[in-house]
């Protein structure tokens, strides 16, 4: 060991290997570890007045957690039926937002490798990256022109005739559904694109040859080469898309609301940190456990998360 | 410009693991000569030269440069400077400016910098190519810059790793000679690394042929060829024919091999004087030069029959390919052209004689598996 | 044949779809901010204006989050991209074994959803106050200290990925001839491998700042009392929407859609520098005369600046107040009309009666609460037109 950190220190200088040593340690620790530890530690505490927090009261507890299944004591239901549903709700919504996204992006990603060339591939690309640099904000507010009550798509149904009282694309999540799609498109593509651009051409050909249709083509040879590229890509797009405030803020009905805002409300509007920060991690294990089983089902590997 | 100085290893040891790259190798460079280190790939010969440079830490043993104890001499203090395998030029600098890194780095100004840039672009007949970047310059080229940036460096001891490998055959033929010029014009000591047997053999004052880390032999490129300390010397430094058995008889300088083509009477190594014995098994390596055609009638322990399988002819030369036997050992035979008659009867039986004093006995030992 | 001809239509109309899909909404959302409509459409259209430009130049609040935003970027570039180069570096020394773990780590925050980090990075620091016995005043609870800290997390993740992709193309042969001809380790990496890694350097900055300056979910929880741009416009479009947001993604798209055809011409120069100067050598003069030749990235993005510069030119010098108040005056006089036409219809009907009626004439009604109110639009979206009383279109709708 100390013969290694000797070695560290040969190889980069004195200078250099303080740098990197402080910025890691800072960086894993500081930033990633202790943070996240921290809010474990706290999800499992009562909520406290200042003067309280380290006295006889400040213990661990279970409470948080029991008020995502349980709710208040004494509710009619039995159970939190609020939380638990959007929670579900959530999570069924970010698995077919990532599925619609992997249908939309798949034949792009494939045209982008292996069918578009030179100076053409590299505009469609270019093209991905810009709307991704747009605010998220704006992405989500442009829908809302679209899909609002008087909306671009209102205002021309109604002026083709075909309908005389506006569709509440809103309320029907469909607005937001597009949305998120739309926000996560890149982050879809590029994993699915550096896949299958690395795929033997002759492969294909090889398939074509002996007779293979073109869907069986795809089935049996670019996706299942293109494995880890769908694994990071789905991953992303489901993660993000679960843990996504700006477009559900936007453009989620006012009946139907996303996990993160009911965190978002019970840190702004009811001020019991300890609450959200257990529901933050309930998101975050959730997606974590979904993301595993499916990885481990398709027999993926994860780590090949990158851009 | 500094003078060569030399370089000793002492009983070098270099392990990575449980591998042993480099086994008690023990060697005394002399000051301004040119020597090189020979083997196939793997042969711990690259590790050597990164241990001279500084790059890689003995496990054992010691590195001397100019009589001085190189332990805990980092690679930038050392009087030595590395032509890497692949130039490693710094892509990004100008030509000129790649040569004078090593004055940069001592702070020299930049007028100062840019004249000796210039000297040295001389030297190596590449003038008024110093602001060009290393991309826009050709193979052989770029091996010269790597070389003037070496040089600007004014090492005392000047290590090439394999530096010709990229380049083309006739590219290479040309800067073997070029390199020996400036060794000599430079008086440096240069330490040359190489599996190409041709390289090694023409350039050095000395060549160290080692074979999974050990130092097989060390010598003049004719000890080397003439008089092999080792079975694989013998068969990896030139054309080789090698014939094994077991020693019949002794006598003084001279050994009797009982091989699969008969007894064969060959001069003893000097390596091997008073180890081979009696009975011992034994190697006979005949080059395919020193083979003839033997005169009618002609029988003995000089002498061998072989079957006629194919010939080659080159010009200058033509060579023979036989076997010992029904599917025995190859045996090459290469002819000077003097005009004389072609051997027609492929298929045929032939017998070849040969001087004793020009094959070579050998205890049993490992071969090259390169041809 | 007839199936490849088939195939190559469906491949276009697919491409097509998609793109439409994905510069559609953007398309949209620019030109509504030129309708002088209060509600951002672009059907129907009452009148070309740049009225929404102005009044985004007038909102302070606003420009002090686009302040807030740039020093938090500018922070958070430097915080990240010096992470990043540190990661990055370490990576490629560590031992193999440790590598994927050591990977996996740091490359995490970028899964994480953005509310976590957030939520973890306040109470994270909420509690080292605490321990350390710092009040709320301290920096600890500063909300600028707090955002760069938590969008740091993970744009340094960001930072790391671009920075390798590059240092794995580094030949390690340059540090050890460069440290061979006598540099020091610091020399070595100051001379040879910084600027290798310079055009990564300045990707990871770009796309710091870009990541920092767009982002929400972790902003919103961290920044406290204060707000970013990108909290402000959320406010905004969460209150009510006008077309002055479209404004706001007029500029951000322009601006965006010019660096990336910079970007991308600059790309493309160097690399026909480059084919140039192999076969025929220095080519300097050359080089400048193929500024443009085969460059229609250098050329689109020539046409945008003057494009925009030419608008700019336009708009100052356009007034919509003649068009509006011609709308106003044909939207009145077919409101008489029907006025009219309903006292023919129904000569009793009470005064009190046709309130209701024309409503679904209005622009746009209801759900979006009162924002579609003509009181409030006026009140909004007035910009003093003279001689135009506020009650103008309260008169129209009776």
């Amino acid at each position: 060991m100390a013969a290694a950190v000797r070695k560290f220190i040969e190889k980069n200088g004195v200078g250099m290997a303080v740098f990197m040593t402080l910025a890691v340690t800072f960086w894993i620790m500081v930033l990633i570890v202790l943070p996240q530890l921290t809010m474990v530690d706290f999800s499992f505490r009562f909520k406290l007045p200042p003067d309280a927090i380290g006295g006889p009261q400040d213990q661990w507890t279970t409470t948080n957690y029991e008020y995502f299944i349980k709710g208040n004591p004494g509710n009619s239901d039995g159970w939190n039926r609020v939380d638990v549903t959007v929670f579900t709700r959530t999570l069924i919504a970010a698995f077919f937002v990532t599925v619609f996204n992997f249908i939309v992006c798949y034949p792009i990603a494939y045209y982008m490798a292996k069918v578009a060339t030179g100076g053409w591939a590299r505009m469609l690309a270019l093209s991905l990256v810009v709307p991704y640099w747009i605010n998220e904000i704006l992405r989500a507010f442009a829908f809302r022109i679209i899909f609002g009550d008087a909306g671009l798509i209102n205002t021309m149904l109604k002026t083709l005739g075909l309908i005389t009282d506006s569709i509440d694309f809103i309320r029907a999540d469909i607005a937001l559904y597009a949305g998120l799609g739309y926000a996560y498109i890149l982050l879809m593509i590029f994993p699915l694109y550096s896949a299958i651009e690395s795929l033997d051409r002759n492969q294909v050909e090889a398939a074509r040859d002996m007779g293979s249709p073109w869907w069986r083509i795809h089935w049996r040879i670019v996706m299942p080469f293109a494995k880890p590229g769908i694994t990071a890509g789905c991953t992303m797009v489901f993660m993000l898309s679960a843990g996504a405030l700006a477009a559900p803020q936007i453009l989620g009905g006012p009946s139907s609301l996303w996990f993160t805002q009911i965190i978002y409300q019970g840190f702004f509007e009811y001020f019991n940190w300890q609450r959200g920060a257990a529901y933050a991690i309930i998101l975050l294990g959730s997606c974590m456990i979904i993301v595993l089983s499916l990885t481990k089902l398709f027999g993926g590997k994860m780590g090949e998360i990158g851009r | 410009m500094k003078s060569g100085v030399g370089v000793e290893l002492e009983h070098l040891w270099i392990r990575f693991g449980d591998f042993v790259a480099v086994r008690d190798a023990s060697v005394k460079i002399e000051e301004g000569e040119f020597f090189s280190f020979l083997g196939p790939s793997g042969c711990g010969k690259t590790t050597i030269l990164r241990t001279v440079s500084g790059f890689q830490d003995p496990s054992e043993g010691r590195v001397l440069i100019g009589g001085r104890d190189m332990a805990g001499t980092g690679p930038n203090k050392r009087p030595t400077a590395l032509i890497f395998q692949n130039l490693a030029l710094f892509p990004l600098m100008k030509v000129w400016e790649n040569i004078a890194f090593s004055l940069e780095v001592r702070g020299v100004s930049k007028a100062g910098r840019r004249k000796r840039a210039d000297e040295l672009l001389d030297l190596i007949a590449l003038p008024d190519q110093g602001d060009k970047l290393v991309d826009e310059l050709s193979g052989g080229q770029r091996q010269r810059v790597a070389v003037a940036r070496a040089l600007a460096a004014e090492p005392q001891v000047l290590l090439l790793d394999e530096p010709l490998s990229a380049l083309d055959l006739k590219l290479r033929q040309h800067m073997r000679t070029e390199l020996r010029a400036i060794q000599q014009r430079v008086g440096l000591t240069f330490i040359y690394i190489t599996h190409d047997q041709g390289e090694a053999l023409t350039m050095s004052d000395h060549v160290a042929v080692m074979r999974e880390g050990v130092i097989e032999q060390v010598g003049d490129g004719k000890e080397i060829y003439d008089d092999p300390a080792t079975s694989f010397v013998a068969s990896f430094v030139g054309e080789n024919n090698a014939f094994s058995g077991r020693v019949t008889s002794l006598n003084g300088s001279h050994a009797v091999v009982d091989t699969e083509v008969g007894a064969l009477r060959a001069r003893i190594a000097t390596a091997a004087r008073g180890t081979l014995q009696q009975d011992d098994n034994a190697m006979v390596f005949i080059r395919p030069e020193s083979l003839d055609v033997a005169a009618d009638g002609a029988a003995g322990d000089h002498t061998l029959s072989a079957r006629v399988v194919n010939e080659e002819f080159e010009g200058q030369s033509y060579h023979v390919f036989m076997e010992a036997g029904d599917g025995g050992s190859p045996i090459k035979m290469s002819l000077t052209n003097r005009g004389q008659a072609h051997i027609s009867s492929i298929g045929g039986a032939l017998t070849l004689a040969y001087d004793p004093d020009q094959a070579v006995a050998l205890p049993q030992g490992a071969l090259s598996d390169q041809e | 044949m007839r199936a490849r001809i088939l195939a190559r239509g469906l491949t276009g109309l697919y491409l097509l779809a998609f793109f439409g899909f994905l510069f559609g909404p953007l398309f949209i959302m620019v030109v509504t901010a030129l309708n002088s409509s209060s509600f951002p459409r672009i059907a129907p259209w009452d009148c070309l204006s740049f009225e929404w430009f102005v009044k985004l130049a007038g909102d302070e609040r606003l420009q002090s989050g686009l302040l807030t935003s740039l020093g938090v970027g500018v922070a958070v570039v430097m915080v990240s991209v010096a992470l990043g180069l540190a990661g990055a570096l370490f990576l490629t020394q560590i031992r193999p074994s440790l590598r994927t773990a050591y990977y996996t780590l740091i490359t995490a925050p970028i899964l994480i959803p953005g509310v976590v980090l957030g939520i973890s990075t306040l109470i994270f620091w909420d509690r080292t106050a605490q321990l350390l016995g710092f009040g709320t005043d301290s920096i600890f609870y500063n909300g600028i200290f707090l955002t760069v800290a938590g969008q740091s997390s993970f744009i340094s993740s960001y930072c790391m990925l671009v920075i390798i992709s590059r240092l794995q193309r580094f030949d390690t042969g340059q540090i050890e001839a460069a440290l061979d001809l006598g540099a020091t380790n610091t020399q070595a990496f100051r001379k040879i491998l910084l600027p290798f890694l310079k055009p990564a350097i300045i990707s990871a900055a770009v796309i710091a700042f870009l990541a920092s300056f767009e982002n929400y979910n972790t902003t919103v929880f961290t920044i406290s009392h204060l707000h970013t741009f990108t909290t402000i416009i959320s406010q905004k479009v969460r209150l009510g929407i006008d077309p002055s947001i479209s404004a706001v993604a007029f500029i951000i798209i322009v601006l965006t859609l010019i660096g990336a055809l910079l970007y991308e011409g600059m790309m493309k120069r160097g690399e026909l520098k480059k084919a140039r100067a192999l076969p025929e050598g220095p080519g300097a003069a050359a080089v400048l005369q193929g500024f443009f030749k085969k460059n229609p990235a250098m050329i689109m993005s020539v046409m945008v600046v003057v494009a925009t510069i030419f608008g700019i030119w336009f708009a100052i010098g356009h007034s919509a107040d003649q068009c509006k108040a011609d709308l106003r005056a044909e939207k009145l006089e077919r409101q008489r009309r029907l006025e009219e036409q309903y006292r023919q219809t129904l000569p009793a009907a009470g005064a009190e009666e046709s309130g209701g009626a024309p409503a679904s004439q209005g622009l746009g009604a209801g759900t979006f609460g009162n924002v579609f109110d003509p009181k409030n639009l006026e009140g909004q979206a007035g910009v003093g037109e003279e001689g135009e009383p506020p009650a103008t279109e309260e008169e129209e709708q009776q």
